[in-house]
């Protein structure tokens, strides 16, 4: 009997070995002793087995970050850093596959593989922000705090591709590509000189007639 | 290396604080971007100039800029010029001490480096584990733990260190040829000592190892103690270690401990560290204050061997013989010793080798002075004035502009000058006679 993880396991292993995609459903269910039907009763597609395995590590991930008993003494900043570095700590296990799967689905944007995991993170990010921003940890700005889960999750379009190019041992230099990066995004979220600037220039033009009043 | 207390106040003109620091480097930013201008403003009216007077310039800024940062471990150039010519210790002291200017480890990168290690959570390696950290260490940070109702300490080393020091010094190489007027094959030597040392000091498993070994051969000295290590629970970048309750150097001298009490600190110190030169030919070559804890009992607690200096046979002899022998009475001898640690070197003519010979002479007779005497009082302010007054005067001499001596004095000097410094803060009276150099019978 098929079940997701035993098609997602079958699939992972072809295109390891093949270097590609079966050539078709009937090709891959019959290599691995089903019905085609059978396949289709869980993935409509070949895409879709690859996009359910990078779901899965992102939920696996979620799910193991929250059992760590500091979760809760997490600042958000924290929380997002959590979910980083244990996300590429798991997906170390499916190196090779994670490869292929953004090698072959490199394109401008969120790769189609990616599209579940995207959604999956940008609710995770859309609520340790809004804790952030409720704690005053980060700075609500108008328009541009419901944008911060979009520079979020570029940060870890940056990583993966970071990660995928990394050669060091034990991929230690991801580990500061995280630490960096991600630090460096939430600084920016936080209440910084731009705010500042910006308020003294509300101030400047709400106060308006300056130019009169200083003789220009 | 532990903590950033300034450790005496000739350091006033020191850049302090991470603000100041990068300060430095935002005004050293300033100033290049102003020498581009002054080139390219040159260079429209004269066409044929080349960027040579803009790296010239450049390179003085940027070594300007080193110079004042004295924390920094780009700080291998001035240590080539100056360790070599027994110089005012505040410098010396400061520049080794490698500082990352790190921002500290987030939590969750923590977590990371202990799943990385042991596959496991902190809190599911400890009982209790402290994810804020207590204190800073020059290349890591320290965190409270408990394990079977025990206090540890648990140090945690910042990623991607070990290549910032290679990279750095890569960075300073150019500069420092250009500034200490060396030939590569010359710096070299030295660069590549102060690297070796300096990647020992990232490899947290051969720490854990010396600092058990040390802590066994040196464990029947007085009033020294040492944490227990764990090696099980430490790795590649992290160390796990007893505890130690106790003040750092600045905060016993606040105080106010009795004469008696710093003389059994400074003989402590003392006796460390010669044990170590004398017995073990292998010495802790760091003694920042930051590496030394004062025990609530009167004891000197050493916490930190990440950098050790072994001493080769032929360096330790003919340097300590100059020391602890009247070798001094014959000039032909002590200029073969000095040979032999390239204090002179074989192309020298007549006159240099005379002047060289009374230099180091007068240097070496006035490093030697506690060891003369079976008692010496660090206390003493005229020992240290003379010692900065003569490294000062050295320091302007051209003769003195070149490295000279063979690559181990950099950390012997070190090492030396450091312990002299201390025992002075501690004005600490030390018997100076309790580990002698083995020379004697290695007659030269």
């Amino acid at each position: 009997m098929a079940t997701t993880e035993s098609i997602q396991k079958a699939y992972i292993d072809y295109v390891l070995t093949e270097g590609q995609q079966p050539k078709s459903v009937y090709l891959f269910a019959k290599k691995n002793k089903m019905a085609e039907e059978e396949f289709y009763r869980f993935f409509g597609s070949f895409d879709a087995v690859e996009q359910s395995v990078w779901a899965d590590l992102s939920r696996k991930t979620l799910s193991e970050i929250r059992a760590q008993e500091v979760w809760a003494q997490y600042s958000s900043r924290e929380k997002a850093l959590s979910f980083f570095y244990s996300f590429f700590e798991l997906l170390k296990s499916n190196r090779s596959f994670a490869v292929y799967s953004i090698k072959k689905h490199r394109s401008l944007g969120t790769p189609k593989v990616l599209e579940p995991t995207k959604e999956i993170f940008g609710n995770f990010a859309d609520t340790v922000l809004n804790e952030g921003i409720e704690s005053q940890e980060l700075s609500d700005r108008k328009f541009f705090s419901k944008r911060y889960k979009d520079a979020l999750w570029v940060q870890f379009g940056f990583v993966l591709n970071f990660w995928i190019n990394d050669d060091s041992a034990g991929f230690e230099k991801t580990d500061e590509a995280i630490e960096k990066g991600v630090n460096v995004t939430f600084d920016l979220f936080q209440r910084s000189p731009i705010d500042n600037l910006f308020e003294y220039g509300k101030f400047l033009a709400k106060n308006g007639g300056l130019k009169e009043k200083m003789g220009f | 290396m532990n903590d950033n207390t300034p450790n005496s106040n000739e350091q006033n003109s020191i850049p302090t604080s991470k603000v100041e620091r990068s300060a430095k480097f935002v005004k050293t930013g300033f100033k290049i971007g102003g020498n581009y201008i002054k080139h390219y403003s040159k260079k429209l009216f004269n066409p044929d100039m080349d960027k040579s007077q803009l790296n010239e310039d450049n390179a003085t800024d940027i070594y300007q800029s080193l110079s004042e940062l004295k924390g920094s471990a780009l700080k291998v150039a001035q240590m080539l010029s100056m360790d070599k010519n027994l110089l005012p210790q505040p410098y010396v002291d400061k520049f080794t001490q490698s500082q990352y200017n790190a921002p500290p480890l987030s939590g969750p990168l923590i977590v990371q480096t202990f799943k990385k290690y042991f596959g496991k959570n902190p809190d599911q390696i400890y009982d209790k584990f402290n994810i804020r950290s207590t204190n800073a260490a020059s290349i890591g940070q320290v965190h409270q733990a408990e394990l079977n109702g025990k206090k540890l300490a648990v140090k945690i080393q910042y990623p991607g260190v070990g290549d910032s020091i290679s990279s750095d010094l890569k960075l300073v190489k150019p500069f420092a040829f250009r500034m200490l007027g060396m030939s590569e094959k010359e710096l070299d030597v030295y660069m590549r000592e102060v690297e070796e040392r300096l990647l020992e000091e990232t490899d947290y498993e051969l720490e854990v190892r010396r600092s058990i070994e040390f802590s066994i051969a040196c464990k029947n000295l007085n009033n020294v103690v040492f944490p227990d290590y764990y090696p099980d629970l430490s790795s590649k970048r992290i160390i796990t270690m007893g505890w130690l309750e106790g003040k750092h150097l600045k905060e016993f001298l606040a105080t106010n401990p009795s004469q008696q009490l710093r003389d059994q600190i400074g003989q402590a110190l003392w006796d460390f560290y010669n044990y170590q030169q004398h017995e073990l030919r292998a010495v802790h070559a760091d003694p920042h204050p930051g590496n030394f804890l004062i025990t609530p009992e009167g004891k000197l607690g050493c916490i930190d061997f990440g950098c050790i200096k072994v001493m080769p046979d032929d360096f330790y002899y003919p340097f300590f013989s100059l020391t602890s022998t009247n070798l001094f009475d014959d000039k032909e001898e002590t200029i073969r010793a000095f040979r032999k640690l390239e204090m002179i070197l074989p192309k020298d003519t007549p006159a240099q080798i005379e002047f060289y010979y009374t230099m180091y002479k007068q240097m070496i007779s006035l490093f030697a002075k506690p060891y003369i005497t079976s008692e010496f009082d660090f206390g003493k302010k005229a020992f240290f004035d003379d010692l900065f007054g003569f490294g000062e005067k050295v320091a302007k001499m051209p003769e003195f502009k070149q490295a000279r001596g063979v690559k181990h004095f950099i950390y012997v000097n070190r090492t030396n000058f450091g312990l002299y410094n201390i025992l002075h803060e501690l004005q600490a009276r030390v018997k100076t006679n309790t580990f002698k150099p083995h020379v004697e019978a290695e007659a030269l």
